[in-house]
């Protein structure tokens, strides 16, 4: 158990998280998100609440995709093993 | 005296330029966990891994029964729990999901035992952490650094969007995010060539298409 707090200590000391810290997350944050229309932002100023609202709405888009991918690979996979054998052939080959 | 006049003017020259080369130091590179995602080497991984679920996912075994919404769900689900096993544990949002499986198996097979510990033995290193974190990390809404209430409310409902963030303070929230962004991109990334790769086999034959899955 010692061990384990000692592991997550550096956020003990760090409780009182410096604002650079956080603007360096944020800015990382901004640099994921796709850039649409940020060329014409300053690389200066990145707004805080701009950013997550973006990226709260990028994380939706991205679940999404993936739900409908997996909709799609379900409808394969539920169609007659031809499809499994394709997987597998395309697997070996 | 000319000719060293001229190279300091030259050394002079070049130590402006490198001065200013200094100052317009290019932003730093993402960190290496990113990287990670974004590298070939771990979508192959990734592919393997999900072909592997997939083939035992064994969905609508009668070929009569029509198409069913919830096997969209499961393929998700098993997607979502290969994506965590490839991050090797090393994030909350990966180690949430395999819990959140852990925890269903635990309740299908044994009702009467719900006791934390057995029900969390799987994950084992994040239970510890997990807990840690729960009695020492401030929540979001103490951080006075961003204060304001807009922010804040975006930032819950960012952490509620990623699993396994419902109650971490802001910094830990914001990495566990960018970790989790880039994870779903490159699950998106090798889904997609996954269906490619299945839906079109003859029409590449070339080792161009099956490249893709390794």
């Amino acid at each position: 158990m010692s061990s384990r707090r000692s592991r997550s200590s550096r956020q003990t000391g760090a409780s009182m998280i410096s604002e650079d810290q956080i603007n360096d997350l944020v800015l990382q944050l901004h640099r994921l998100l796709p850039e649409l229309g940020n060329n014409n932002r300053r690389s200066g100023k990145v707004s805080a609440s701009k950013v997550l609202q973006e990226t709260c709405t990028y994380i939706r888009n991205l679940n999404k995709e993936v739900d409908d991918l997996s909709e799609r690979l379900s409808q394969l996979l539920e169609s007659t093993d031809s499809a499994q054998a394709a997987l597998i052939r395309s697997l070996l080959m | 005296m000319d000719s060293n006049q001229t190279t300091t003017t030259t050394s002079s020259s070049s130590d402006l330029s490198h001065r200013k080369r200094k100052k317009k130091s290019p932003p730093s590179p993402p960190p290496p966990s990113l990287q990670k995602w974004r590298s070939e080497k771990q979508q192959q991984i990734y592919s393997t891994k999900l072909v592997q679920a997939l083939r035992e996912l064994r969905i609508s075994q009668t070929p009569s029964s029509p198409s069913n919404p919830r096997n969209g769900r499961a393929v998700r689900e098993v997607a979502d729990r290969a994506l965590a096993v490839a991050a090797r544990g090393k994030t909350l949002w990966s180690r949430a999901i395999l819990s959140k499986a852990v925890k269903l198996k635990f309740r299908k097979h044994k009702r009467q035992r719900i006791t934390a510990p057995s029900a969390l033995t799987h994950p084992v290193i994040a239970t510890g952490s997990i807990r840690s974190k729960k009695q020492r990390g401030a929540t979001v809404m103490r951080i006075k650094a961003k204060g304001l209430p807009a922010v804040q409310r975006k930032v819950k409902v960012l952490s509620r969007l990623v699993p396994g963030c419902r109650k971490q303070t802001l910094p830990v929230v914001l990495e566990e995010t960018t970790d989790y962004i880039a994870a779903m991109e490159m699950q998106i990334r090798a889904m997609t060539a996954l269906l490619s790769a299945v839906t079109s086999p003859t029409e590449h034959e070339e080792e161009g298409q099956t490249h893709v899955l390794g």
